[in-house]
């Protein structure tokens, strides 16, 4: 087991009390900045690249990634508790996270949450360990085509995930595609829908547009249910999940594992798309769909564990190819960069300690966190009894403050405000939001690869068919979406039938 | 006035010896000499127009610590981001206050900005530079295992021309990576099939994948692959030879032209007005920090050239006023401007 010996050298770089303690900081930070709406990973680790100029490649690296990863566990305190999410991949776990909160079981979510982050850690690390070089392979032969195809089937999957209207759900989809074609064209660089102004023309940011349709609305719709004297109930039922609740979760932790780990190794998707995915196969597979949105503790457990794993996934075309799948393993690639490692095939033989060290670093991390969020449940759960008018004008500051971080524009602050507006209305008429963030983070992709595709094609749509990859997963959406229409058919024929035929069985 | 001639002299005085000849010490007091009384008394503001850990960051963060090393004064790294660098650019240009406290880390992208979409409302004459800090010519890669394993440039320029239409280059779409395409094309006199990636590392990775047969990029986008004997370097838009790669020939050498010369061309500059001691003392600062043989080795380590061929932040003016003509040229020429 070549492997093996790898890992103990990668362990015996790990086990020094000085990047031991380099990888508690991280975590710590990465909680920190999770659990905080607004502030997420990418900001704590451009404010904290300049510390690491002066340490050592290992330790830079280790406690970049443990806030990284850390950002993850923390992410769903502030979905579950408040029904904000800490950052955009735990958009989705408001859906049950916060319903369970509402229930009393603001423990148990919490709780199965960290528990599944850190089993989805600790196996997305062994996958990263084993399988390496062998999905580097896979990956390469994704092309512009090909992650097209993936896109495609995003959004179908999505309509899957969606208790209500399936039409409402496409409205969003295309909202939230609508929302992304605004400021520069990829292609060609020309201005879309910017109607002239500078601002306009970087688009609009996808965490300010987070903070206001989630952050701001939950706020609004909270006044007014506060103005109206409605109080949703404070009791706190059980700090842990129950066994029941085990039995309910552990194959959506696997599960989410396994797609957020695939998902992390993809550019462009990585932990968003993942957690949104899995939630979407959770209720699909569940024996009891009507429970989702309701506090279905699947919901919470296969979201947050394939956003963890998709961390890991995503530390595979990091080292291997020097390729960053999203936004922060960009920075954590310019990290790398500047203390002199060039990140890519050498890097394994070149510096079998940094590549090594991190990925044994990622299995120590996971365990620190899972100490950490264990006995902090309990410290969150108290947030719980700070009355309204305290928690939420604390809590509209810090998104604010997170908005304006991102770019240091105030315009950005604006579009929070904006779309905060929206998305009160939109949620009184009962649309749901999570799709229109899924639909602007995979809309310039799927623009692009189709772009890429038909250029590479010189225009001729047969590219997504005569190649293997790309047809598999066309015909999958294709089929994904040939059921949906024949269920609502058969849905709204039942719906026809029981009208007009009232009694059973007669003619 | 009698300030500004110290200041000159102690330039040229700064210029002219050697920074080995001086220790750390000696600098710092030659430049606390020269320090105005009434700046900085706030942290220095580096302003970087693109995402927190790209390569224009990466260089301001360097920057930073080492102005921070001669000057002892703190020095802060903004991102104004968005838009591919364009709002980071009109803030600059037309709402940062000239009072020396902002200063931009930039590169070529100001002026290309200026001319494209600022639309007249500002231009890089908003700009005034500070100090040239590094460039990195811009190169085109092939695989060691695809169409052009074993070719060179002017086999690659043989195939655009007998084989037009099927030869698949990656690019960056509107920038210098798809404007070299663009050139290559009209000397060969045969199209190519211009794939937009979204920077250079997505075009090395199609490039690996066999999904394009060239792929654009800098040195500090590909050098893992390199190393590994995954990619092999066709040609460079420099004016000549890299020194650490010689072996490597220019896009001109090779097709007998001059025109061929795209890079990320990295500067300070501060919006035009800064006062005069405020200006000189910013670039004393930089010019010595940019001398230090640690910054020069971290960023030869991102494979960046550090040589400086400016004698002053003057002649750091004159060359962005050279290349923004050739440039704009090459804007008419192919009607991307009105003539």
């Amino acid at each position: 087991m070549e492997v093996l010996r790898e890992l103990a050298t990668g362990f015996g770089v790990i086990l020094t009390p000085a990047n031991l303690y380099y990888c508690f900081l991280g975590s710590l930070v990465g909680t920190l900045v999770g659990v905080l709406p607004g502030i997420g990973p990418l900001a704590a680790l451009s404010l904290l690249l300049p510390f690491t100029f002066t340490l050592p490649p290992v330790p830079s690296l280790v406690m970049l990634a443990a806030i990284f990863y850390g950002a993850m566990y923390g992410g769903s305190t502030t979905s579950i508790l408040v029904n904000i999410p800490g950052e955009a991949a735990s958009v989705v776990t408001c859906l049950d996270g916060h319903e369970m909160a509402k229930q009393g079981r603001a423990g148990a979510a919490l709780g199965i949450a960290a528990i599944g982050s850190f089993v989805a850690g600790t196996v997305g690390n062994l996958g990263l360990t084993v399988f390496s070089p062998a999905l580097v392979a896979i990956a390469l032969r994704f092309g512009p085509p090909e992650y097209f195809a993936v896109m495609i089937l995003g959004f179908v999957v999505t309509l899957y995930m969606i208790g209500g209207s399936p039409l409402k759900a496409m409205v969003m989809l295309a909202t939230g595609v609508f929302v992304s074609v605004v400021g520069m064209d990829i292609v060609n660089g020309a201005e879309r829908f910017t109607f002239g102004s500078v601002n306009l023309s970087g688009g609009f940011d996808l965490v300010a547009v987070v903070m206001g349709l989630f952050g701001v609305s939950e706020i609004l719709l909270n006044v007014e249910a506060l103005a109206r004297g409605e109080v949703f109930s404070r009791k706190i039922r059980g700090l842990l999940p129950t066994f029941r609740d085990w039995l309910d979760s552990w194959a959506a932790i696997l599960r989410g594992t396994a797609i957020g780990f695939g998902f992390g190794v993809l550019p462009g998707g990585g932990p968003v798309t993942a957690s949104f995915l899995s939630y979407a196969v959770e209720r699909r597979l569940s024996r009891r769909p009507e429970r989702f949105g309701h506090g279905a503790i699947e919901g919470v457990a296969g979201p947050e564990a394939a956003n963890n794993a998709a961390v890991a996934g995503s530390m595979i075309p990091l080292l291997s190819l020097g390729l960053p799948s999203n936004a922060v393993t960009a920075l954590l690639l310019g990290a790398l960069v500047i203390h002199g490692v060039q990140p890519g095939p050498m890097l394994m033989t070149q510096h079998p300690d940094i590549f090594w060290g991190v990925i044994a670093s990622l299995y120590v991390g996971n365990v620190m966190l899972l100490v950490l969020n264990l006995p902090l449940i309990s410290l969150w759960v108290q947030l719980l009894r700070i009355p309204y008018r305290i928690l939420f004008p604390s809590v509209l500051l810090l998104t604010v403050i997170g908005t304006y971080s991102i770019n240091h524009n105030i315009f950005d602050v604006w579009v929070m405000i904006g779309f905060g507006l929206s998305g009160y209305v939109l949620r009184k008429l009962g649309y749901e939001l999570a799709p229109l963030v899924l639909a602007m983070v995979l809309g310039p992709l799927l623009e692009q690869t189709l772009r890429q595709s038909l250029i590479m094609s010189t225009g001729n749509p047969a590219i997504f068919l005569t190649r293997p990859i790309a047809a598999a997963l066309v015909l999958l959406a294709a089929a994904l979406v040939a059921v949906l229409v024949l269920r609502q058919r058969r849905l709204g024929l039942a719906g026809a039938d029981a009208t007009q035929h009232p009694t059973e069985g007669s003619p | 006035m009698k300030k500004l001639v110290a200041l000159l002299s102690l330039l040229l005085l700064v210029g002219s010896v050697p920074a080995s000849a001086d220790t750390l010490a000696e600098i710092r007091a030659r430049l606390a000499a020269s320090k105005p009384a009434d700046y900085p008394t706030q942290p220095i503001e580096f302003v970087v127009v693109y995402p927190a850990g790209g390569g224009m960051d990466t260089t301001a963060r360097l920057l930073a610590k080492y102005v921070e090393k001669y000057a002892g004064h703190r020095v802060i790294v903004v991102n104004k981001t968005g838009g591919a660098g364009f709002i980071g650019h009109t803030y600059l240009a037309t709402q940062a206050k000239a009072d020396g406290y902002t200063v931009g880390i930039l590169a070529n992208g100001a002026w290309t900005d200026a001319m494209l979409k600022a639309k007249g409302k500002w231009s890089h004459k908003n700009f005034e530079a500070v100090a040239f800090v590094n460039y990195a010519p811009v190169t085109w890669i092939a695989s060691t295992e695809g169409r052009f394993k074993d070719k060179t440039l002017k086999d690659v320029v043989a195939t655009i021309k007998s084989e037009p239409g099927t030869v698949k280059i990656a690019v960056v779409p509107s920038i210098s990576f798809e404007f070299l395409a663009e050139q290559v094309e009209t000397l060969a006199g045969g199209k190519v099939v211009k794939v937009p990636f979204q920077g250079g590392a997505p075009g090395v990775t199609a490039l690996l994948g066999g999904h394009v047969d060239v792929a654009t990029g800098f040195l500090s986008e590909y050098r893992g692959h390199l190393d590994a004997g995954k990619v092999k370097v066709l040609a460079a838009a420099a004016e000549q030879r890299a020194p650490d790669m010689p072996q490597v020939p220019t896009f001109n050498e090779t097709l007998d032209a001059k025109h061929l010369v795209w890079s990320a061309w990295r500067f300070a500059a501060v919006p035009r007005g800064v006062p005069t001691a405020r200006k000189g003392y910013l670039e004393a600062v930089l010019a010595a920090a940019l001398r230090d043989p640690e910054l020069q080795a971290e960023y030869q380590k991102t494979g960046s050239i550090v040589d400086n061929p400016y004698a002053n932040a003057a002649a750091v003016d004159a060359a962005i006023e050279k290349s923004a003509t050739l440039e704009r040229q090459f804007f008419t020429t192919t009607g991307r401007l009105p003539k």
